[in-house]
């Protein structure tokens, strides 16, 4: 499994090929802004996993389902009628585990954080990907060089910003 | 006062007129008793000297630490190497020198072309005269002085050289001289009893030279185990696995390390079955490791590193304090005891190889591997993967398992740091 640094990497490989009067490699950007929003992908992940390794009981219900991505399902019939399981697959927001990582870590107060310059940045990046990633015919997206070297450094502060407020330390890239 | 030039210093008055206005500075402990100073000269460079006894108080007034090569050159900086007032044989050193230890063949030039107010520019003995200056003054003894004079650049060089050039002596030599003289065979006598040392065979001078049990890595072990057995007498197996444990890496040097001391004074180490046992499994892991890593069929680089991945401080250091931790866990500390499990794929217990591959995302891009080395960070996700491999009989550590045990270790202490 390739780590956040990897897919920094690429991302920055992939954006280095683009030649501006080249318009045959602008293709690279599209891999260079997936493999960045990977890369954030990659590192929330495995630190949700590192939490959700701990003993079950470490968390309420509802966290174990945010940290596993389950659903939390009320029983009621069979064995476990009346209780609350886990059961099968609920994908969560990068942004909501991003949100619940720097909360539950008594990290920064979140209250104006998508007022911020960085959260604006982030919101164009998860558009742009999102278009990039599940294309329709009617929403055309825009993409250039100048753009995607911005999602790169977005992506390392993002980050940056989880690992401060969750590790309390700073990552190198 | 008498001046001798010595039978092979060429008598020079320009150097006997020095060695007359260093005596009215200065008055050492041989003008007390009207006994006559000998010159010497050097039979290489022809530099002329003497020596003598000054106390603790005159050097410290008159000793300049910061001497220069080429006295006339203003470019000319301190030439010494920096003092190392944080190492552990420079705070012993400035200990005794506060209970009146006399040091001896302290380098020094008499020169007054700089600096005058302090006329003896110090080459050889600089954390000497740190110490003296620091803490000698109180029992002011006297101290062994090599002084010379009149100097040119080139003698100057070769005296800083000469005073400089020292075959270092490693910690692990200063370990087992210390060990030996406080504590007698006792440490050597129990690794003979659980397998790390054969009959006959000592610790080795120098640990990163050989392949063998050092005095540090023993007294780790040992610090580690009751370490953990008496933070695991405290803990109910339901809490075992919800802390971050902190394996201790024992201190090395001239000085003792304090809970080692502790143990030696109030344990009889050769006379405790659990420790005996816990030193033997772990020697049984050692061993197995070392042969597969070494057998000829293995896929595993022979590598050092490889083969002797237990005595890594980290994962020796860990493997010790769970050892101690599960004291009170009968069935968990025989789970711990088990070599783990081996295949075609993964040919030594320890999976050294994988282990060194390893990388969490809070790592920095250098690091070099999980059980490679000495630090806090290594020690605790070691005794983490060790007490995971306790919950089960046969446990294969395969990356996965590598993985899952290093994002718990990951997991508690960002809990720790502030969970809400």
């Amino acid at each position: 499994m390739l780590t956040y640094r990897e897919y920094l990497d690429y991302a920055e490989r992939s954006l280095v090929r683009v030649q501006d009067d080249e318009p045959a490699s602008q293709w690279q950007l599209i891999p260079a802004t997936i493999l960045a929003w990977s890369a954030i992908e990659s590192f929330v992940n495995n630190m949700l996993d590192d939490f959700a390794s701990l003993a079950p009981d470490t968390f309420q219900l509802h966290e174990r389902s945010f940290l596993l991505e389950n659903r939390l399902r009320f029983m009621n019939q069979g064995e476990n009628i009346g209780q609350f399981v886990l059961e099968g697959k609920e994908y969560r927001r990068l942004d909501d585990k991003i949100f619940f990582l720097i909360a539950k870590s008594g990290g920064r107060d979140l209250t104006n954080v998508k007022g911020e310059t960085l959260w604006q940045n982030f919101e164009l990046f998860k558009d742009v990907r999102d278009s990039l990633v599940h294309p329709r015919k009617g929403k055309e997206v825009s993409i250039t060089k100048e753009m995607v070297d911005g999602f790169i450094e977005t992506s390392k502060l993002i980050i940056r910003l989880v690992s401060k407020n969750v590790w309390k330390k700073e990552v190198t890239f | 006062m008498e001046i001798i030039f010595n039978i092979n210093a060429k008598h020079n008055s320009a150097v006997k007129t020095a060695v007359s206005q260093f005596l009215k500075t200065i008055s050492p402990l041989e003008s007390e008793h009207d006994m006559p100073i000998i010159v010497f000269q050097d039979g290489v460079k022809g530099s002329y000297y003497m020596k003598c006894s000054l106390l603790a108080s005159d050097a410290a007034n008159l000793c300049d630490l910061n001497a220069k090569l080429d006295v006339r050159n203003p470019e000319s900086y301190r030439a010494n190497r920096e003092l190392l007032l944080n190492h552990a044989t420079y705070r012993k050193m400035e200990a005794d020198s506060s209970d009146g230890r006399e040091f001896n063949d302290i380098i020094v030039e008499y020169n007054t072309d700089y600096h005058s107010e302090t006329p003896l520019k110090v080459w050889g003995g600089q954390h000497r005269i740190s110490a003296i200056k620091k803490g000698g003054q109180k029992k002011n003894r006297y101290h062994g002085f090599r002084i010379y004079f009149l100097l040119s650049t080139e003698q100057r060089t070769e005296v800083a050289l000469i005073s400089n050039t020292s075959i270092s002596v490693s910690n692990d030599t200063f370990d087992r001289m210390v060990e030996e003289t406080i504590f007698g065979n006792a440490l050597r006598n129990w690794c003979r009893k659980v397998g790390f040392l054969n009959e006959g065979e000592d610790f080795p001078d120098t640990g990163s030279r050989t392949e063998r049990m050092t005095v540090k890595r023993a007294r780790s072990f040992i610090i580690n185990f009751y370490l953990g057995k008496e933070r695991g007498g405290k803990l109910t197996s339901d809490v075992l696995d919800r802390n971050v444990y902190e394996p201790y890496l024992a201190t090395t040097g001239v000085t003792i390390d304090s809970r080692y001391d502790s143990i030696m004074k109030n344990t009889n180490i050769l006379n405790d079955p659990a420790l005996i046992e816990a030193g033997q499994k772990f020697f049984s892991l050692h061993d197995a490791q070392f042969k597969a890593v070494k057998s000829e069929k293995t896929k595993t680089k022979n590598m050092k590193a490889y083969r002797n991945k237990a005595l890594i401080e980290s994962v020796l250091t860990g493997w010790s304090y769970v050892a101690g931790l599960l004291q009170n866990h009968p069935n968990r500390l025989s789970n711990h005891y088990r070599l783990p499990k081996s295949n075609s794929k993964i040919p030594d217990p320890l999976n050294a190889e994988e282990m060194s591959q390893f990388k969490h995302d809070q790592d920095p891009p250098t690091y070099r591997g999980l059980g490679t080395r000495s630090a806090l960070k290594d020690r605790q996700r070691i005794a983490q993967l060790f007490l995971a491999k306790s919950c089960e009989q046969e446990v294969l550590i395969d990356k996965t398992f590598i993985n899952k045990a290093v994002s718990q270790t990951v997991g508690l202490i960002a809990l720790s740091k502030g969970y809400t």
